[in-house]
């Protein structure tokens, strides 16, 4: 295919009837040229972050169509603000190392826009994401904590198989309650273990050295969100089992 | 390494996973759009993303939710 250039008001034009719903097969081809115009930028922050930091992140060169469609109903933005349409995911093993990550990501990009998603949860959804703005495009870096991670993949096959709105605040009540709840939980033993290591590092003992107090708060962490999943699982497994009876 | 995903979101499934060499990154958004395309075509609705990653085992790690089902989700803690 041959990469085209579109405008900002062909971008907008062509969001504008993917929303309404009017797909056809030249709308998907030019919505492949836009989402290619994004390579360069998608190499450039992905190849940095991978040469210049050593980190691995997983990338995402293109948003799929279905979930662009699907937040241009939703949020009622223009295609061409969409901050996500090309980004990389990166997974640290908790909220000191995704600070830490976060603050080399800010020194890499020092033109980025921060969002932080752990100050002000989005139905539960906790992470830190980086917008890097490169040639006119954003690609947006996801941070997620190994807990923040598990929590948003459960959060996005709840909505795959159960009600696709509970992502978006929306659905199965129960479900949602679960969710929140969980997200809560997580929330709470991960900010007491960050100042827990915070409060470690002041006192000078070595980073990666692991205390009987973090290993404390580790198990009790490990423990409330099995409790926490126990519940989860009945109310989640029930709402999938009576989707599928439905649908069946 | 490049990975073209299809997933029936409603069914909670993978349909299929192919695995590219960087270098043939054309050649997978080549066939990521055709087969948007074909599928368009049977009025079939699924998530096709392509995603890089170091390794398969990589991938299984950011993106579970392809892979595994709700139960196996759930079960994150122990």
């Amino acid at each position: 295919m041959t990469e085209t250039s579109l405008t900002r008001t062909q971008v907008n034009k062509l969001g504008d009837r993917l929303r309404k719903g009017e797909v056809s097969k030249s709308d998907l081809r030019l919505l492949e040229d836009y989402r290619r115009s994004f390579t360069e930028a998608y190499d450039h922050v992905v190849e940095k972050i991978r040469n210049e930091l050593g980190l691995a992140p997983t990338g995402r060169r293109a948003k799929s169509t279905k979930s662009i469609i699907d937040k241009l109903r939703r949020e009622g933005t223009r295609l061409s603000t969409m901050q996500d349409v090309a980004g990389c995911r990166i997974v640290v093993s908790d909220m000191l190392g995704q600070d830490k990550a976060v603050r080399r990501l800010e020194e890499l990009f020092p033109n980025s826009n921060l969002k932080d998603r752990r100050k002000m949860p989005s139905h539960g959804y906790r992470a830190v994401h980086v917008i890097v703005p490169h040639s006119n495009k954003l690609v947006e870096i996801q941070i997620r904590t190994s807990l923040q991670q598990s929590w948003a993949e459960l959060s996005e096959k709840v909505s795959d198989v159960v009600d696709p709105l509970i992502k978006y605040g929306a659905g199965d009540e129960e479900a949602r309650f679960v969710l929140n709840s969980l997200s809560r939980v997580i929330e709470k033993y991960e900010t007491s273990e960050l100042r827990l290591a915070l409060d470690e590092l002041k006192d000078s003992k070595p980073e990666g050295a692991i205390s009987d107090a973090i290993k404390n708060a580790q198990a009790a962490k490990k423990q409330a969100i099995i409790d926490s999943l126990g519940e989860a699982s009945e109310v989640l497994l029930s709402a999938e089992r009576t989707k599928n009876d439905f649908s069946n | 390494m490049i990975f073209l995903i299809e997933y029936d979101r409603p069914k909670g499934c993978l349909v299929q996973m192919k695995s590219f060499a960087d270098r043939d990154k054309d050649v997978a958004q080549t066939e990521r759009l055709n087969l948007e395309l074909e599928n368009h075509s049977r009025g079939i609705d699924r998530e096709i993303v392509i995603l890089d990653a170091a390794s398969k085992t990589a991938v299984r790690r950011t993106h579970r939710r392809y892979f595994e089902d709700l139960a196996e989700l759930l079960r994150f803690a122990n």
